[in-house]
């Protein structure tokens, strides 16, 4: 499939909660976004920022949690939300593949890696055994496994961190899914291994033009790999846009503390400069701006308006949009200030 | 290697906890008006004046090589295997025991599969389940019949079922091979009652180690492959919920091997555990000593054989 | 009802007294009424019979059993439930009752014409005294009765005879034995030991029955008896069952006391309770032409008791025990601390936890009224010991004994007993009745099946032991001798008093009947006032069969169900 600008999967109005002992957890809350075919578009964010769940909640993967999930999610013109839990599941591994953090855990501990592997493709594709293992060694050797043959045999234990996450990845793209989902794909990995492994993530998306929704809190593989980023807090997008903007022109207080806290190995004056307090606790969010308990610069704005009025998603440029009540002005002060972002 | 080792450590513990007791076996094997001669002669005659390592050893070669008991023209043979000679029913202990163990055998596989079958089944069912009504009333149940004693459904099960109802006949045991109808239908009671106990912990076993496993990330793995659920439950969630159920089934297997003693009862099986019950009650020290030996063995056998099983369940086991 | 204690205990109640009228009280036999034909079953939790080899068996159940059926002995008892004329002895491999020359000392028999083996061939005299040395050979022939041993003329070094028995003795051996059991043609004459005015009556037990030497297999005899009875065994697989057949060699000709009316008889195992019972009230089917040994399962005695609907099928009776508590005078010697445990005991509370009304009446002695003319009220409860104690006990009077002793009570008193829920009950209820007088009992609970081999060995016997007792026939000479000398097989209050056993023994040597009755009634009421036992009660056992048996009842002699005589309705 050749890039276009075919949209793939457009996400509206996107809500999930849950229903706990303690109350209505709302762990995503109107999140919407468009991907294109062949893109990357990363969600950043904290732990319990709704980024995984929010993926999940597409992929139809939380169910039986007790979840309702509501809102539209088109995958190639097709209604997800509501649909036929069966017509999901046979996209699901087919045209859409969901990597996950700890390769070690998430391949199961007593089968074969060629089996898991021959398992996905006989899944969704009526050949045999014989057939299905022919193309399951292809992909084993596209992702980089030496001896394959052998490799096939073992089980994950006896694989390295590395080779699991490439069995991982060749087992989601066995299929040749449009859509991958890669939760945190090298954060349980050595550094070295996670530029291998973002590499071949990126040969495989130009090899195979496969858009990609990648999750991560970490700020350096969005920068080399995103297209689109979408800043997740308190389960809401409180920042959208492309790549090049988000890091240059950052507009909301929250991606500017995810920004300095960035180790910048040139920075002489280097600003480390961690987000004071803690997550919101996602039951009973308050009405106001969810990240104003931790905003350093919510006074600037009159009347306590951070405090009593959520923000909206809005528009500051044309791909470019944040949920804050700065204005335009106060952002580039302060941005000038603190040197955030591009200086121009 | 092992196991020899720990079968020759049984047969010494076994050996010396009955035979050290403070009780004279002698005296035991003659009647109320019985003189010390008698006592004495019979002493001998079993080889109880000998010191307990040569008893021991004789009884060990008795079990590989056969041993003679006796003196002078009342002397008689006991062919190996001899586990030994009970003074009480005037019999081998081998014999007893060949013609105990596949009563108990058959008791206990019968209810070993019932239970089996119908305690995962229903577990992976209720895990399935989890919260709605069927799960609440498959634990409700599970409870109760996990608390009530075997005895109990036992004869609960006889007075309604054979002589109120007259849904079968009365139980009357006979090898398989001589009727088999008759064996059906003596056995179909005692297996249920057991797996009915049994069922009732593996149903919750099962259920538990199924809700752990779900949580588990290769579970949400195989969900992502797009794997219908249930494969993803029976496949990928029972096979690594897997291992404590194969230890509980084993062991419990060969507990029942040695001998169900309370269901034997209830339903006159004559199996092992009443050999032995009767040995106890009757103070028969050779077959008390052989029961215990087998069905201890069988507890070291079905210990290895889990071991066996984990490896190939668990491929994690086998490589260390 | 327990049919697998440690010791056998002995069988027989009877009055004696209709002894010396037995030649001329002739009963008649033909006179016993019942349908022929059919299969009689007999239901029981047991896995086997216990012996069916004569020698060997010792218990009264199976001893009415195999001697109505299979062992015909010398003589037997008369089938009838009057206990005083089932008392009386019959004729029946002998043509008489024995007759006693030398002061009892010689008996001699006269075998029957006639009588057959199953397998055509003539039971012969031989055959007799054959079955009677088996006895000797203690190391096989285990668990049956040992009077041959010792009433029979042949010598023992400590108590031991000089003859092995018949399998390894040499001639010379033999010899002995042969000397005294003499065969001449079909005269039978046992020469014995000492007088010994009631050993027609020994000769009941199967002990004196017949074995045919060379159909003798030693240990395997008990599965495979040879049968001179009326029924033959036909098939016997333990935990199973045991068919007998008739045995077409045997003739009601020279038969006097069987009327053998089934056709055959069906021993069934392995049926426990409560279905046993369940099966018998339900009477339903081949269960309507059953009966059981094993007695009612005590839930259901309310129910059966209290239900009209069972009035002809149930039975409450004596069985031949007596149930009471050994004291140790070795470790107890004072008498008055042993009449002060006598009158600390709550024997109310003994009976309740047994099973209340069920479980039989007060005793006062160790000789049961069943017994006949030996028995006689010993006044033992009643101001024996200086004043009434009622069965709740009379604390008060242990008290003043103890005080009276002149010495400290020697606290603490263990107390044996073979464990069981109910055991441990009563145990409780001991602990807490003397602890009322001062008397701190400690319980020793044993295992049931080693209990025993415990008490009988005087170096591991307690102060008080829990015992059960009945006379091998009717004669009390197998009751107080052997529980108060220290001849006596079952002394476990290690009694050994010259003048008590003096008495002992010149009251077994009185030729003189009545006489004999009165001396034994003497010797137990100094039993009772010795305090050598605490007699707790006479037992009394249920039972109930199904509707088509005809003529079930608790026959005296055995305790136990008059099996030759039983029938079913067709």
């Amino acid at each position: 499939m050749s890039e276009t600008d075919e949209v793939l999967l457009s996400v509206r109005n996107l809500y999930v909660e849950f229903a706990t002992d303690d109350g209505l957890v709302s762990a995503v809350n109107d999140l919407s976004y468009d991907l294109k075919r062949g893109k990357t578009l990363a969600i950043v964010g904290e732990s319990g920022s709704g980024k995984s769940v929010s993926s999940m909640a597409l992929m139809g993967l939380v169910a039986g949690m007790n979840a309702k999930v509501s809102g539209e999610v088109y995958f190639d013109g097709q209604q997800l939300i509501g649909a036929d839990p069966e017509s999901v599941r046979k996209l699901r591994g087919d045209r859409m593949a969901m990597i996950f953090q700890d390769p070690l855990s998430s391949l199961h501990p007593f089968f074969r890696i060629g089996d898991q592997l021959v398992e996905a493709v006989q899944v969704h594709h009526d050949i045999d055994k014989k057939q299905a293992q022919v193309r399951v060694k292809a992909m084993l050797e596209r992702v980089g496994i030496p001896d394959v043959d052998q490799r096939m045999n073992e089980y994950p234990h006896q694989l390295s961190g590395g080779m699991r996450q490439r069995v991982m990845i060749g087992m989601s793209l066995i299929n040749n899914p449009e859509l991958l989902i890669a939760d945190e794909p090298t954060t349980a990995l050595d550094v070295t291994v996670q530029a291998q492994i973002l590499e071949l993530l990126k040969d495989l998306q130009k090899e195979f033009g496969t858009a990609i929704i990648l999750i991560t809190h970490d700020l350096g593989v969005v920068a080399d790999m995103a297209d689109e980023v979408v800043v997740m807090y308190g389960g809401s997008a409180v920042e959208h846009a492309p790549v090049r903007e988000i890091f240059y022109e950052p507009a909301m207080p929250y991606t500017w503390g995810l920004i300095a806290s960035i180790p910048q190995i040139s920075a002489k004056n280097a600003h480390l400069d961690p987000i004071p307090g803690n997550p919101p606790s996602l039951i009973n969010l308050p009405s106001g701006c969810v990240f104003a308990p931790r905003c350093a610069f919510k006074q600037l704005v009159g009347d306590d308006l951070c405090e009593h009025e959520r923000p909206q998603l809005s528009l500051i440029s044309l791909e470019h949009a944040s949920r804050c009540h700065l204005t335009e002005n106060q952002r580039t002060d302060i941005r000038r200030a603190r040197l955030i972002g591009r200086q121009k | 290697m092992l196991m020899v080792f720990m079968l020759t450590i049984l047969s010494i513990v076994t050996f010396l906890l009955f035979n050290a007791v403070p009780t004279d076996p002698a005296r035991l094997t003659c009647g109320k008006t019985c003189s010390p001669a008698t006592i004495e002669a019979n002493r001998i005659r079993l080889g109880l004046d000998q010191p307990l390592i040569t008893q021991y050893l004789e009884w060990i070669k008795g079990i590989f090589a056969g041993r003679t008991y006796g003196s002078g023209t009342a002397t008689f043979n006991c062919d190996a295997p001899c586990l030994g000679y009970s003074f009480r029913n005037g019999e081998q202990v081998t014999d007893m025991i060949v013609t105990s163990l596949p009563v108990t055998i058959y008791l206990a596989l019968g209810a070993f599969v019932l239970w089996m079958v119908g305690g995962i089944s229903t577990g992976i069912y209720a895990a399935r389940k989890k919260g709605k009504w069927q799960d609440r009333a498959i634990m409700g149940v599970t409870l109760v019949g996990y608390s009530l004693p075997v005895f109990f459904i036992g004869i609960l099960m006889l007075i309604f079922v054979v002589v109120r109802w007259n849904i079968l006949p009365y139980p009357s045991y006979v090898g398989p091979n001589v009727d088999t109808l008759q064996f059906l239908q003596t056995m179909i009671l005692p297996w249920i009652s057991l797996a009915i106990l049994y069922a009732a912990y593996y149903t919750r076993l099962t259920r538990s180690q199924m809700l752990d496993t779900m949580s588990e990330d290769y579970i949400r793995t195989a969900r992502a492959k797009g794997l219908p659920e249930k494969i993803v439950l029976r496949k990928h969630a029972l096979r690594a919920g897997l291992t404590p159920i194969v230890t509980s089934a084993g062991l419990d297997l060969a507990g029942l091997l040695g001998g169900a003693v309370i269901t034997e009862y209830i339903f006159g099986l004559p199996g092992l555990g009443r050999l032995a019950i009767g040995a106890v009650t009757e103070y028969d020290l050779p077959t008390i000593t052989a029961t215990t030996l087998v069905a201890a063995t069988f507890v070291i056998v079905a210990n290895i054989v889990v071991d066996l099983l984990y490896a190939a369940i668990d491929p994690r086991v086998r490589l260390q | 009802m327990n049919k697998t204690t440690n010791i056998r205990f002995g069988v027989g109640v009877a009055s004696v007294a209709l002894l010396l009228s037995a030649c001329s009280s002739k009963s008649d036999n033909n006179s016993q009424s019942g349908t022929a034909g059919g299969t009689l079953y007999i239901l029981t939790a047991a896995e086997q019979i216990l012996h069916l080899d004569p020698q060997r068996n010792y218990t009264g159940e199976d001893l009415a059993f195999a001697s109505g059926f299979l062992n015909r002995t010398l003589t037997q008892y008369a089938m009838t439930k009057d206990n005083n004329a089932a008392s009386q002895i019959q004729a029946d491999l002998a043509t008489d009752t024995g007759t006693a020359s030398d002061g009892g000392k010689t008996w001699e028999f006269t075998l029957r014409d006639g009588v057959k083996w199953e397998d055509g061939k003539p039971v012969t005299c031989a055959d007799v005294a054959y079955g009677v040395s088996r006895t000797f050979a203690t190391d096989v022939i285990t668990d049956g009765p040992t009077y041959a041993i010792s009433l029979l003329d042949i010598p023992k070094a400590d108590g031991v005879s000089e003859y092995p028995g018949p399998y390894k003795a040499s001639a010379a051996q033999q010899t002995l034995f042969d000397k005294a059991v003499v065969c001449d043609g079909n005269k039978l004459t046992f020469n014995l030991g000492a007088p010994t005015a009631d050993f027609n009556y020994a000769v009941t037990l199967s002990a004196f029955a017949p074995v045919r030497k060379d159909a003798d297999t030693g240990e395997r005899y008990d599965d495979s008896v040879l049968s001179n009875g009326p029924y033959k065994i036909a098939s016997y697989v333990k935990n199973s069952k045991l068919v007998l057949v008739r045995n077409d060699q045997w003739s009601k000709d020279t038969d006097p006391i069987r009327p053998a009316f089934p056709d055959s008889i069906e021993y069934v195992f392995s049926i426990a309770q409560p279905l046993l019972t369940q099966r018998l009230m339900k009477d339903s089917g081949k269960d309507a032409m059953a009966i059981s040994p094993d007695g009612v399962d005590p839930t259901q005695l309310a129910v059966i008791f209290g239900d009209a609907k069972y009035t002809n099928r149930r039975l409450n009776d004596y069985d031949p025990y007596v149930r009471y508590i050994a004291i140790n005078t070795k470790k107890v010697p004072n008498v008055k601390h042993r009449q002060a445990m006598l009158a600390a005991l709550n024997r109310a509370d003994l009976r309740k936890i047994a099973g209340g009304k069920y479980a039989g009446d007060d005793a006062d002695g160790v000789v049961k009224p069943n017994i006949g003319q030996d028995y006689a009220a010993t006044g033992l409860w009643d101001g024996l010991l200086g004043e009434a104690i009622p069965d709740t006990g009379n604390v008060a009077l242990a008290k003043k004994l103890i005080a009276e002793s002149g010495e400290k009570f020697p606290n603490p008193i263990v107390f044996d007993y073979g464990q069981s829920p109910t055991a441990d009950k009563s145990a409780s209820a001991i602990v807490a009745a003397m602890a009322r007088a001062g008397i701190v009992v400690k319980p020793n609970p044993i295992e049931v099946g080693a209990y025993y081999g415990v008490v009988l060995d005087p170096a591991k016997q307690g102060s008080l032991s829990a015992g059960g007792w009945g006379p091998d026939w009717s004669n009390a000479s197998t009751v107080l001798p052997e529980l108060f000398t220290p001849g006596g097989g079952f002394n476990l209050s290690q009694f050994d008093d010259k003048a008590f056993t003096a008495e002992s023994d010149a009251a077994k040597a009185i030729a003189d009947r009545v006489e004999q009755a009165a001396a034994w009634q003497a010797l137990n009421v100094k039993a009772a006032e010795l305090a050598l036992v605490i007699p707790t009660r006479f037992g009394k056992e249920q039972r109930i069969q199904g509707s088509m048996v005809q003529g079930a009842y608790i026959w005296g002699p055995y305790g136990s169900y008059p099996y030759g005589a039983l029938s079913v309705s067709q």
